[in-house]
């Protein structure tokens, strides 16, 4: 079921009005823009806490923690690199930072926004409303809804074709994964796919990775009718997906085992588990690729490990469940 | 230092969560709720500090200055057992589970339709960027719906009958704020559910200010001779005040029921804006007059089912009003109200 948009307030991109910019940004700019170097800096969403944690990267210490709106989940990187954009699920709004400078610029109103995802064309932008089961479509260019769609139950994590023509949804609620077309808005194919589907990951070749957090492996999925052709085992509650800036090495989290694999990315071969303990579940690497940085939702704490050595090397202390993740 | 004991609570809940309530629920199959169970686990949690407090900080006062001394003190473990499922979470989590499919096919059909609950930073211009007193307005705002949510506890029949369970104990201490009919705390969250829809969800974020809230609401049943004065006593409510409104002779006149008094949770000035403040110095007995019998004194399943009991009952006095003669035949003789002091002497 869609909608087309003609429909509802929502609202398009507005700027700040001057109250945000005195109170909102000034609290903000305490917390990013006064870090000792952007460059040197990683960015938490705090779920439970609806704040936001700067983190030094060379120090590992929380420089500022901020608040930033109700139930920070998710946070991306717009596809002109200028924004990080935050979905805030029960602030019903997406916020945009100034990637930069760590300035608030604007705030767009969105339904429950939980999860994010620009298509590869940057044509599209997609949230998923895990609370109230809705997939939202976006046209990216204005941040006007184009589609609204029904999705039982628990629509979660985001995965677009290369082509930019799919939008596919895991339904964490149903044991599903589903394939909407994103020109028309309707779903193609919903299918089982192993049980709490979480993370999505598309590969080059189009086959459809999803991490089957009721279990310890991750489905490869056809793109054409949503078959399971293969199972790769990870560890148990395999959750999310992050590919390593040379497109060679995929990393799994693993929420239940505690624990991050490391991936051929070509082969899907595990070459290595790591040890992520706290309910390991957005990833991201350090700019030089030497560290991988995991939120511990259930341990206030980000883990950062050592890949050279496999070792966990620190955990940062920050608010309560630490989702999101974005390091400068 | 707020930080770090925020994270060490969080690091018990994380403890618990990945060893005992985590491998439970991989197990069962049901890991897409382990967002909803972590947080569970932390309202639990959060409520065992509160219960934990409110012990240790009133009981020594019930010890030091109690209004009233019992002999036998049956009817306050009732309330330590309300206390118990109520805040380590049993009730609240039956009543998640009934009402968060209705509350949330209700909030998809408004999005459907265009509605997006706004937030009280949006509603009144100036609030953003400033978190704490966001919060404290949410506090005020949610406290006045309690107010009035309070009024019709007393004033309709129906509701009247579910909330005389809150008021039938005559052994008043601070474990009675959350001896309430398991109705009537549905009804309380549907309530909150419905002015969440129009004013968004309270931040999340003061979870320690929230536990000083839970002890206000817990002081004020506490047993003991102390009042906030003459200044105090329009601030915040305390025990003198809600004792008053817990006065076994509101259940009779001059002070009926849907007269009472002194309805305010946490912020008198409700009562003295709405006219239901009444200044009284005394320390009264507790209860309902007319239920004297000794079904107020069970416990915590009887006690339930009495309140079904008396739902029944009212709603079939509703019932005759349309119909006469309709309770006719279920009717049976009432005990006669017995006479009580409604003082203690000070």
């Amino acid at each position: 079921m869609h909608l087309p948009f003609s429909y509802g307030p929502i609202r398009p991109i507005q700027a700040a009005s001057p109250w945000r910019r005195l109170f909102v940004v000034a609290a903000l700019l305490a917390g990013l823009a006064s870090a000792p170097a952007l460059g040197k800096t990683a960015v938490v969403l705090n779920s439970d806490d609806d704040s936001l944690s700067v983190i030094d990267t060379e120090t590992y210490k929380e420089t500022a923690r901020t608040h930033i709106g109700r139930q920070p989940h998710h946070l991306i990187m717009s596809p002109d690199g200028q924004n990080l954009i935050i979905a805030m699920a029960e602030g019903n709004e997406l916020v945009f930072i100034d990637r930069p400078t760590g300035e608030i610029k604007q705030h767009v109103e969105a339904s429950d926004p939980y999860q994010v995802g620009f298509s590869p064309d940057a044509k599209w932008f997609v949230t998923t409303s895990l609370r109230l089961d809705r997939i939202d479509i976006y046209n990216a260019a204005d941040y006007q809804v184009v589609f609204r769609l029904a999705a039982p139950k628990m629509p979660s994590h985001i995965g677009f074709s290369p082509d930019s023509g799919t939008v596919y949804v895991t339904l964490q609620g149903s044991d599903r994964l589903t394939a909407v077309d994103l020109a028309t808005g309707k779903p193609k194919w919903t299918v089982p796919v192993g049980p709490q589907p979480a993370g999505v990951f598309v590969r080059p070749s189009g086959t459809i990775l999803v991490g089957v957090m009721g279990a310890d492996y991750v489905a490869e999925v056809d793109p054409k009718d949503g078959s399971v052709i293969g199972r790769i085992h990870t560890d148990r509650g395999a959750h999310n997906f992050l590919l390593s800036p040379d497109g060679k090495t995929l990393y799994v989290s693993n929420r239940v085992a505690g624990t991050i694999s490391v991936l051929d990315a070509e082969t899907l071969a595990v070459n290595k588990t790591l040890p992520a303990p706290g309910g390991p579940d957005d990833m991201a690497l350090s700019p030089n690729g030497d560290e991988l940085w995991a939120t511990g939702r259930w341990r206030a704490s980000v883990d950062v490990i050592e890949l050279a050595s496999g070792n966990l090397k620190t955990k940062v202390p920050v608010g309560r469940s630490p989702h999101g993740i974005f390091v400068y | 230092m707020v930080d770090h004991l925020l994270w060490l609570i969080a690091q018990i809940q994380g403890a618990i969560f990945e060893a005992a309530v985590q491998p439970v629920l991989y197990q069962l199959g049901i890991m897409d709720w382990s967002e909803d169970v972590f947080d569970g686990l932390e309202f639990a949690l959060y409520g065992a500090i509160a219960v934990a407090l409110a012990f240790i900080l009133f009981r020594p006062l019930e010890l030091w200055r109690p209004v009233e001394r019992w002999g036998e003190r049956r009817a306050v473990r009732t309330d330590v057992v309300y206390t118990l499922v109520h805040r380590l979470g049993i009730v609240p989590a039956i009543i998640f589970l009934l009402l968060t499919p209705i509350g949330a096919t209700i909030d998809s059909y408004l999005r459907f339709k265009g509605y997006i609950p706004p937030r009280v930073e949006q509603l009144i211009p100036g609030l953003t960027g400033w978190p704490f007193i966001t919060f404290l307005v949410y506090i005020v705002l949610i406290d006045l719906g309690e107010y009035w949510r309070h009024r019709l506890q007393h004033r309709l029949s129906w509701w009247w009958a579910l909330h005389s369970l809150h008021h039938d104990q005559r052994q008043m201490t601070l474990w009675t704020d959350d001896r309430n009919h398991i109705l009537d705390d549905i009804l309380a969250s549907v309530w909150g559910g419905t002015i969440a829809l129009a004013i968004g969800v309270t931040p999340a974020e003061f979870p320690l200010v929230m536990i000083a809230f839970r002890l206000v609401e817990s002081l004020s049943h506490t047993n003991v001779r102390v009042g906030f004065g003459r200044f105090g006593s329009v601030l915040l409510v305390g025990p003198q005040y809600h004792r008053v409104h817990h006065a076994i002779d509101h259940a009779r006149p001059p002070f009926a029921r849907t007269m009472g008094c002194n309805f305010a949770v946490i912020l008198p000035i409700w009562d003295v804006i709405f006219g239901t403040w009444r200044r009284d110095a005394a320390f009264p007995r507790t209860g309902v007059a007319m239920l004297a019998g000794p079904e107020v004194r069970c416990g915590y399943l009887r006690h339930q089912l009495e309140g079904f009991r008396r739902l029944g009952a009212a709603l079939a006095h509703l019932a005759d009003r349309r119909r006469p003669g309709f309770i006719a035949a279920f009717s049976r003789p009432q005990p006669r109200p017995q006479q009580i002091r409604s003082t203690v002497a000070g």
